[in-house]
């Protein structure tokens, strides 16, 4: 994309609430708060996809991850009082280490194996979070997570209680995400990580340790999972184990391979498509789910390298990163 | 001491004995070939040498490097390069990135470096572009820098995986059959780049069907049977060694 037109997207995003504001005003509650689920789930796709789309590790278990990281963000605000900076770096890090503990023996596993273990891992988290009342409150949910205060302890303090606020919130955190995801996956870090999804014997060959960037991967992935679910859970201050289960797989990979496993540009369009458009489709509620389903049938049908393979076939250019 | 020492290797696989007290020494500078019938060791003797299988006996000496249950990515680290029988490439990276992805895990660097892209690793990234180009200039394949390597024909994978291999500039390199399922004039230009690297003083190892190459072009010639060595000398003897005749052509 030409730089001219990235900027005017650019601002068209940052722009959003206001846009909705001026061309429905009575729908804008609804608009920006899909506008912010579709920033947190396209950053959480960004996290899966440096698993799947870079070190070709089909990983099952990101609402685990997801998870730990929703929970301790909640349990830190509500029963620790801890600042909302704090509590989403703790979230990160708890994500982090989890995956970096369980993805040793897991990665032990290959291809369909990992699959099911990571699957597994899935199973486990969320029902660890249901039956350890204790702490999780299990079906109660942890409700009353405060909104989220920026600032430095000592400084000045900024509180994001508008759902515009939320929207640039989530906006900035997708901006770093994606600024991540492209150092992570170019030049020689993501050289790397591609050479081991592409042959891992020959990988050996080229003296890359194919278990080290695995891991790497799927720990950095594991900790802006975390991230993320810090910010969902503040935004919707409550956290349920609901929001943990197998179906949020299922999204994250829709949006994945439908938009372009391994690509920044098709993993987006996958978040806006597929998080946005169910939404849409509530214009004609019997038929949602339907038509939903056919749009899936067809993206796999006619294009099932994802939307990225359409998009780089219409401007004809190179394979896009 | 040699630059490769193998003692006594062994490795079972069910029911049958791959390489049975294999010795096997290369000095620094030589151009050694490895032959032998379909299935009598030779691949599975270049596995144990770079850690892809796990020898049941025995030793692999590399530079005084116990090569013993080291992973292959730390081999290929000691200076050890190897290329593959079926062709070996990253279909999806560039030409150009099959070769830079070749060094860059031998100038390890900090994770943190990589991810803020040092001044230090730019410039060891533009020396090693330098050097990918240079290598890709004498294999003949400069105008595919950029394709994906997965849309290159067999023949020039098979150049492409050649010259990844040299990007280390490794102290050792095992080639297994480089002149396989090739036309005639590649297998001449094959020829050529391993004698080129011959007479820079490079060690080759090098697993061949191709007879005429073997004769060609080795200094020396060992031939392995059913797991065991039968033989070993220079080409001339080799050709006459009566229990190489049976292995070959049976009684």
């Amino acid at each position: 994309m030409p730089r001219a037109a990235t900027l005017v997207l650019v601002g068209l995003v940052v722009a959003a609430p206001w846009l909705v504001a001026a061309a429905a005003p009575r729908q804008q509650r609804y608009v920006v708060h899909v506008l912010i689920f579709t920033a947190l789930f396209a950053a959480l796709a960004l996290s899966y996809d440096l698993v799947v789309g870079h070190v070709g590790s089909l990983s099952l278990a990101h609402p685990a991850f997801f998870g730990v990281g929703a929970y301790t963000a909640a349990i830190l605000a509500t029963r620790a009082g801890w600042p909302f900076l704090a509590d989403v770096h703790a979230a990160a890090l708890a994500a982090a280490v989890v995956a970096a503990v369980v993805g040793v023996p897991l990665f032990r596993l290959t291809e369909h194996a990992f699959a099911v273990g990571t699957l597994g891992l899935g199973l486990v988290a969320w029902i660890v979070a249901n039956n350890w009342v204790d702490v999780t409150r299990g079906p109660l949910c942890i409700t009353g997570i405060p909104k989220p205060v920026l600032g430095l302890p000592g400084g000045p303090a900024l509180a994001v209680t508008t759902l515009p606020g939320y929207y640039w919130l989530a906006l900035a955190a997708l901006a770093a995400v994606v600024l991540l995801y492209r150092r992570l996956t170019t030049f020689r870090l993501g050289r790397a990580f591609h050479a081991v999804r592409d042959n891992e014997p020959l990988a050996g060959a080229a003296g890359i340790d194919p278990l080290k960037y695995r891991l790497l991967a799927f720990t950095i992935g594991a900790a802006l999972a975390g991230a993320v679910g810090a910010l969902y859970a503040h935004y919707l201050s409550v956290m349920c184990p609901e929001e943990m289960t197998v179906a949020l797989t299922v999204n994250l990979l829709v949006i994945v391979f439908l938009g372009g496993v391994g690509s920044l540009r098709g993993v987006l369009v996958g978040a806006v498509l597929f998080t946005a458009l169910p939404e849409a489709l509530r214009l004609a509620p019997t038929w949602r789910l339907v038509i939903y389903g056919a749009l899936l049938l067809l993206v796999v049908v006619r294009s099932p390298e994802g939307i990225e393979s359409l998009l780089r076939r219409a401007s004809g250019a190179r394979p896009g990163r | 001491m040699a630059l490769l020492e193998v003692r006594g290797l062994v490795k079972h696989f069910i029911g049958v004995t791959a390489l049975d007290r294999v010795d096997l020494a290369v000095e620094r500078g030589e151009l050694v070939s490895l032959i032998g019938p379909n299935g009598s060791g030779k691949t599975t003797l270049f596995n144990c040498i770079t850690g892809y299988v796990a020898a049941d006996g025995g030793r692999a000496i590399f530079r005084g490097n116990d090569l013993t249950n080291v992973p292959p990515h730390r081999v290929a680290r000691l200076g050890v390069a190897r290329t593959f029988q079926q062709v070996s490439v990253f279909p999806r990276l560039s030409v150009l990135e099959n070769l830079l992805v070749f060094l860059q895990q031998h100038q390890e660097e900090h994770l943190l470096a990589r991810l803020l892209r040092t001044r230090r690793l730019r410039r060891l990234e533009s020396e090693a572009l330098e050097r990918a180009r240079r290598l890709l200039d004498l294999v003949g394949l400069s105008d595919n820098a950029d394709d994906a390597a997965g849309s290159l024909s067999y023949g020039q994978r098979k150049l492409l995986a050649f010259a990844a291999a040299l990007m280390p500039d490794p102290d050792l390199l095992l080639l297994d059959e480089p002149a396989a399922a090739v036309n005639p004039t590649m297998i001449n230009q094959m020829k050529d780049h391993i004698l080129a690297l011959h007479r820079q003083g490079k060690t080759v190892l090098l697993v061949e069907h191709n007879m005429e190459v073997v004769m060609d072009i080795s200094q020396r010639v060992v031939v392995l049977d059913h797991g065991q060595k039968i033989a070993e000398g220079p080409p001339d003897a080799i050709r006459r060694d009566a229990r190489v005749i049976e292995a070959y052509f049976g009684r």
